[in-house]
């Protein structure tokens, strides 16, 4: 593929530290090598427990890493020691958590604003940015509202929207929809897509369920059990705009499904 | 069918409005039951042990027409308050510095929980030798009794604060300083306004202390002053106003409390 290199981690590994009296603590992550291209959809794969958060978290930089290299525009990130860790890196990668992480005190639309609030970007535009996301995503009559005053999916939506608002150049998203029914899940699935359509962010998304892989990404990592290393690479040509509820009965679908499942282990 | 399910409303309605209406007859019935209980006492004693609630009352009066009891007020309130501005200011101010340190803080918690348990109205002598017996030796106790329910609180509320927070507002690239203003301070206010619910009677009983031992002004002082002059009556109404003192303090707490924990789920406390 010829389209430029936007992040790139190099045998990434990681194992927490040791506590007094223990074992050696083993290897969650081992020689973890990948590419996300610009303007990409990377799905990663992977059984629970096998280190998916880690690596996000290590993408992130909320946490370090124990050898390896990540890039960032061609630029090394620091990894190895949690002082010199830049959270964010600089506002360049957004991170959509497990938990939607709202300010409990804060409603809908202040939660929304907070990135452009501390980041001293709040103005007219960036204002009307947000009320737009708001109303992408049905949020439009909750702005006032606080976190518990919502449902699961909202506060998804608003947790989601809240990192899409300021634009990061990548964005790590962490199985964002993993605790929601089966409904809501898909309807925000599709709200993500037409999202992502409006502006093609490079997003890498990381879930344990392989339809929700297939479903979303150009380009689905399949991670084995710990210590993670990518066990597989599947490219996927499901044209889009794509129907996220009839997915399955895509051709291409069943033997791309098969493909990954085998590796999913 | 309307008609019989609105009969089932209406009954309904006027049960729940029973209910209420219970709760206030009761809370009146009690209050009504111990003035009643207070007089009876108090006659039963003799006034030399026990004042009359009716003396108590006129007490207040002619007191307040003379202004003395105004006075006496505003000393104490005005040394409850400075005192607890101060104490309030270190036991915030010192968590969220210790935050950022947290191998000074290891080191020397086990001297600030050893200095909790030092009781203060025993230094009262020694902060007279050592203040003098103007208002420092009083500042020194409120600011104390205040200072340690406000420090191990807020301590407890940072060392609380859910991780997951602070992480995505460095995401989110806010500094330090926004994370305390904005992640940190936001989630221990409950903790902080509970830490308050301590703190201000606390400084008032300890400013009312402070009166009786140095000084000549002030609830304390017209208490002890009273109890000297066997002057019972005058004892009762000191209690009583600063009791009404401590009561307004709350009640004023409650409603700043509501406002800054609005977006608290479910009301926690009990009201007054």
């Amino acid at each position: 593929m010829a389209a430029e290199a936007l992040l790139e981690v190099r045998s990434l590994s990681k194992r927490f530290g040791n506590r007094a009296g223990r074992e050696p603590s083993p290897w969650v992550i081992q020689e973890l090598s990948f590419v996300v291209n610009e303007g990409e959809f990377l799905t990663i794969v992977g059984p629970s427990g096998s280190g998916k958060t880690t690596l996000l978290n290590i993408l992130a930089q909320i946490d370090t890493a124990s050898g390896g290299e990540i890039c960032l525009q061609s630029h090394a990130a620091p990894i190895g020691n949690s002082k010199s860790l830049k959270p964010g890196l600089a506002c360049k990668i957004g991170y959509v958590t497990q938990e939607d992480n709202l300010l409990p005190w804060r409603t809908t639309l202040q939660n929304v604003l907070f990135p452009l609030t501390v980041q001293r970007r709040l103005n007219e535009d960036t204002r009307a940015r947000a009320q737009m996301l708001i109303r992408a995503v049905g949020l439009a009559g909750f702005e006032n509202h606080y976190p518990h005053e919502l449902s699961g999916g909202m506060r998804k939506r608003a947790s989601l929207i809240r990192t899409l608002v300021y634009d990061p150049p990548i964005i790590l998203m962490d199985e964002p929809f993993g605790a929601l029914d089966a409904q809501t899940r898909a309807q925000l699935q599709e709200d993500l897509l037409r999202l992502w359509n409006l502006g093609r962010k490079t997003i890498v998304f990381v879930t344990h369920d392989i339809v929700e892989a297939i479903a979303l990404g150009d380009r689905t990592l399949v991670l084995s059990r710990s210590p993670a290393r990518v066990a597989g690479e599947h490219r996927n040509s499901i044209p889009r705009p794509r129907d996220i509820r009839g997915i399955m009965i895509h051709p291409e679908f069943a033997p791309l499904y098969q493909r990954i499942r085998v590796q999913v282990q | 069918m309307t008609t019989h399910e609105s009969e089932l409303d209406r009954a309904e309605r006027s049960q729940v409005k029973w209910r209420k209406y219970a709760v206030t007859v009761g809370r009146i019935g009690l209050g009504v039951a111990l003035l009643v209980a207070w007089k009876v006492g108090a006659d039963a004693a003799g006034p030399l042990y026990a004042a009359d609630p009716i003396n108590v009352f006129q007490r207040i009066v002619s007191d307040s027409m003379s202004g003395s009891l105004l006075r006496h007020i505003t000393v104490t309130l005005r040394l409850s308050v400075e005192g607890f501005a101060i104490g309030c200011t270190f036991g915030v101010a010192l968590p969220f510095l210790l935050r950022r340190m947290p191998r000074l803080t290891r080191a020397v918690e086990p001297y600030i929980m050893a200095s909790v348990g030092v009781p203060k109205y025993a230094l009262v002598p020694l902060f007279i030798l050592w203040f003098g017996i103007d208002d420092a030796p009083k500042l020194w106790l409120v600011g104390l009794l205040v200072f340690y329910p406000v420090f191990i609180a807020v301590f407890a509320g940072i060392r609380n604060v859910d991780r997951n927070l602070i992480n995505m507002a460095r995401v989110a690239g806010a500094s330090e300083a926004m994370i305390s203003r904005e992640v940190i301070w936001n989630a221990l206010l409950p903790f902080f306004f509970t830490a308050l619910k301590i703190a201000l009677p606390r400084a008032v009983s300890a400013a009312i202390i402070g009166e009786f031992l140095v000084g000549n002004e002030g609830l304390g002082y017209m208490i002890e002053y009273s109890r000297q002059n066997f002057d019972t009556t005058g004892v009762f109404t000191g209690i009583l106003v600063a009791t009404a003192l401590v009561l307004v303090i709350n009640a004023a707490l409650v409603r700043l409390d509501r406002h800054f924990n609005a977006w608290r789920p479910i009301d926690r406390d009990m009201a007054l």
